[in-house]
């Protein structure tokens, strides 16, 4: 099932996260991969999971296979795609591929730059940026490949892209935002922003695009992973208030605070956006009862 | 210019181990403005070359060594002499280098030619004597007429061509710290210009069939074919 099919229905659309596993995940009649049971236990209350590619320039499973598998347990998954570490070439192969294997929707993205994983020394491709990525998956699903030459088969992608509301300055993040639309994206999952009026101002300027945005909550779990977040993640600010209040209670009861923070957040931006995008970090039970509530 | 930085003397030493009679060759042009390889550094490396037992036959040092009219005249007086050394270091960039192999084989003669730099790529200088920043890719298809004179292929840690990634904080990039973020600096040029409609415009992929190596560049043609 398309993304896009359901925004168009005016559904109100959830979707989680999962990271594959470092390492090879042939089971041979044992239990699914972990993250095929993370994404199974949430597979009632989301329409579709995320699944990362080599997210912070982390090598792991591949994300089209863990994409494969997630998909063949029952639940919808979102492929990510990066320019990191593909060329245009294997970038066009890899969308065919992900087409051919029943995936219905991808996510491009520029990737985080190989300094901050764990191959520093390998040789970044950037050969095409995310927008450009964009027009490319456009130009499959229409029956042609980059340079013009018919496919057998078009491809049959559901588009999506990401923005950041939090970047400084903004308008330069929404001239991006907007030229993505342009080239092909259908619907954005935001990067994770915690400051309401932030996300206000974001989506005020953002509503004239008239595409669904889908606001992207990250669960903050500790005052340490607020911290780490601030010194090394960039493009994401973990606010004073969120933190103070992480550390208000005793690490035991740091999960509940977790999903009080996250339901309040959920709330507060629901109105301005036609779905959510959770990012749980290993956390996927928080999500069931956020969505229960939202749901009503 | 092209920057260099200087090999350890270990590593120099070793590259040198098989050979006593050594023939130092520097470049005056680039290596001299980043202090590796001028008459003076030509001279201090010679020195303590000759101080572990090597011995040297004659220093050269071209005005810039990877310009064959500038370099032949200099060395092909010193044919003899090149004959006469076991092996010649060269203290200038990848090119200089290979210029000066170029010229031994023009002369007949078969020698050993080592490097004791190692080039860092096209820099350009920024403050004199300190610091020298890329800012040129070299590409062969600039953009710098749409992007307020700032290169994103090169100042970009992504070389992205459409704007921002979203890892940017406070104006700076998500892989250095310390580096601006090329795409807020090009952001904020085109506003002081009044030009930010540019940002607005699609670049398609970029054709690096025109970085194809190793490329030639047909001068009175003003042809570059790889």
């Amino acid at each position: 099932m398309k993304l896009t099919e359901l925004f168009a229905k005016g559904t109100f659309v959830f979707t989680g996260e999962v990271g594959p596993v470092k390492g090879c995940s042939r089971v041979n009649g044992g239990p699914p991969p972990e993250f095929v049971q993370e994404a199974l236990s949430i597979k009632d209350y989301v329409h579709a999971v995320n699944v990362t590619d080599n997210q912070s320039a982390v090598m792991r499973l591949g994300a089209l296979a863990a994409s494969v598998l997630v998909k063949q347990a029952g639940v919808e998954p979102i492929f990510q795609i990066t320019c990191r570490d593909r060329n245009r070439l294997a970038l066009q192969s890899e969308l065919m591929s992900a087409c051919t294997l029943g995936i219905d929707n991808v996510l491009c993205l520029t990737g985080d730059h190989i300094r901050l994983g764990d191959h520093v020394s390998a040789k970044p491709v950037f050969d095409v940026d995310s927008v450009q990525l964009l027009k490319i998956a456009k130009g499959l699903n229409e029956g042609r490949d980059m340079v013009g030459n018919p496919l057998t088969q078009p491809t049959d992608l559901a588009l999506g892209a990401v923005v950041n509301p939090g970047f400084e300055p903004l308008d330069l993040q929404l001239l991006k935002m907007e030229k993505k639309i342009e080239q092909g994206a259908q619907f954005f999952q935001t990067q994770a922003v915690y400051d309401p009026i932030i996300f206000e101002t974001f989506i005020k300027k953002a509503e004239q695009f008239k595409v669904p945005i889908m606001y992207g909550l990250l669960v903050v779990k500790s005052p340490k992973m607020a911290q780490f977040i601030n010194e090394n993640v960039s493009g994401i600010t973990v606010p004073k208030w969120l933190i103070r209040e992480l550390e208000s209670v005793a690490p035991q009861g740091r999960k509940e605070k977790a999903l009080e923070i996250s339901l309040r957040l959920a709330k507060e931006m629901a109105p301005m956006v036609q779905g959510i995008h959770f990012m749980p970090l290993g956390w996927s039970d928080l999500i069931p009862p956020i969505v229960k509530e939202l749901r009503g | 210019m092209i920057g260099t930085t200087k090999k350890p003397l270990e590593e120099v030493l070793a590259a040198l181990a098989p050979y006593r009679k050594v023939a130092v060759v520097g470049c005056d042009g680039c290596a001299k403005i980043c202090q590796t390889g001028g008459v003076d550094e030509v001279a201090q490396l010679a020195r303590t070359l000759e101080a572990h037992g090597k011995e040297i036959v004659f220093e050269a040092t071209p005005e810039r060594t990877c310009n064959v009219a500038k370099s032949d005249p200099i060395l092909k007086p010193l044919t003899d002499k090149i004959q006469e050394a076991d092996a010649l270091l060269v203290l200038g960039c990848g090119g200089a280098v290979q210029i000066t192999r170029y010229l031994t084989e023009q002369y007949g003669l078969t020698k050993p030619v080592k490097v004791g730099l190692n080039s860092v790529g096209h820099l350009d200088t920024v403050v004199p004597g300190a610091v020298a920043m890329e800012e040129c890719s070299d590409c062969g298809e600039c953009v710098l007429n749409d992007t307020g004179g700032i290169c994103p292929v090169t100042r970009c840690a992504k070389s992205l061509l459409n704007g921002p990634c979203g890892g940017a904080e406070g104006g700076k990039c998500e892989v250095d710290h310390n580096r601006d973020c090329a795409w807020i600096l090009i952001y904020e040029r085109l506003k002081a210009l009044g030009e930010t409609d540019k940002l607005k415009r699609f670049m398609e992929p970029k054709d690096f069939s025109k970085m194809a190596k190793p490329r030639t560049l047909y001068i009175k043609e003003g042809r570059v074919a790889s």
